[in-house]
């Protein structure tokens, strides 16, 4: 990785920022509607991403059950929790 | 004026065990972070970007092997909430733009939520815009302080046993705890879902495009479900 890489992600995210609260107005309408949608599949996406190596293949099970014990959690959309639940998956597969 | 600093301790007391969460992550950033881009740009990275979402994608898809111009499509896409975030909290923030653009640096998902929770709670005027301003100015420094602060330690532990193991785990759980924190209707927590589904099919059929699948797995389920239909 480089520095310009990484200016050009710090760039992107404060630009992102100002953006909206110094620049442009509020999005509205359809527009405003798929921008909500798309942030948490992402998120989504991201995370199942992380359970899978190049092979194919899935990751070790202690970090398929810290990923279980934050799904059984979401719920209750706690971040907390979220993290909690998956250490205590992660301590559960550690132990099996 | 005389009621400011009880509300300043207030507001720090409300966010630290956000702020403390935060300070874990940036452990956990650290130690994952360092033996992939270095301590340098590990420091600099949360010094610069100050964004965890960003940047445990960043070294997500680094790690997965991603090329630049992917990551920087993920990392603008997933920015794309501030500008819905940006948006809602304007109505609330005073009319100086230099402020505005002072006070977005510190614009993340819990200075944001802590922030329209205390606005709520005024009603609309200076009051209001004193109280959001403030807020967000110092929910974003706590942040910012245990991001920092996390990140640091993190870099410094990483070689402790156990911690690279726990490192390891941290990013299901974080955005499985992202992905449910930001699904605020039922109708976008299945979206989700299928964007998680899409991601699995392109991790089995296509390992050597998996870098892309938020990108494209995103955009797939945010498209209205009928021509025409904002559902």
């Amino acid at each position: 990785m480089s520095g310009l890489l990484l200016a050009a992600i710090a760039a992107i995210t404060y630009g992102s920022r100002l953006a909206a609260m110094a620049v442009l107005p509020r999005p509205t309408g359809r527009l405003e509607q798929i921008l909500s949608r798309v942030t948490p599949a992402i998120f989504a996406s991201i995370a199942t991403l992380s359970l899978f190596t190049d092979q194919p293949g899935l990751v070790e099970p202690p970090i398929l059950l810290a990923a279980l014990g934050a799904l059984l959690v979401t719920p209750r959309r706690s971040f907390a929790l979220c993290l909690v639940a998956g250490i205590a998956g992660y301590l559960v597969g550690g132990l099996l | 004026m005389a009621d400011r600093p009880v509300s300043v301790a207030r507001t720090i007391a409300t966010v630290a065990p956000a702020a403390a969460a935060i300070a874990v992550f940036g452990v956990l950033y650290g130690a994952t972070a360092r033996p992939l881009i270095g301590p340098e740009l590990t420091l600099l990275s949360s010094l610069i970007v100050f964004s965890g979402a960003t940047q445990f994608t960043m070294i997500g898809l680094l790690a997965a092997g991603a090329a630049a111009p992917a990551v920087l499509a993920t990392v603008a896409i997933l920015n794309v909430r501030h500008l819905m975030m940006g948006a809602v909290l304007r109505s609330s923030l005073g009319p100086s733009r230099l402020r505005r653009a002072l006070l977005a640096w510190f614009l993340l998902d819990e200075s944001f939520g802590f922030t329209m929770l205390a606005a709520d709670r005024v009603a609309p005027g200076p009051k209001r815009i004193d109280v959001a301003e403030r807020t967000l100015l110092i929910t974003g420094l706590c942040c910012y302080a245990a991001w920092l602060a996390g990140t640091g330690l993190g870099i410094l532990g990483a070689g402790l046993p156990g911690l690279e193991g726990v490192a390891a785990a941290v990013f299901p759980v974080l955005f499985i705890a992202l992905a449910a924190l930001t699904a605020r209707t039922g109708n976008i927590a299945i979206r989700a879902a299928g964007a998680a589904a899409i991601t699995a099919v392109i991790c089995v059929t296509l390992p050597d495009w998996r870098a892309l699948a938020p990108v494209v797995s995103g955009l797939v389920v945010a498209m209205p479900s009928r021509p025409g239909s904002d559902d």
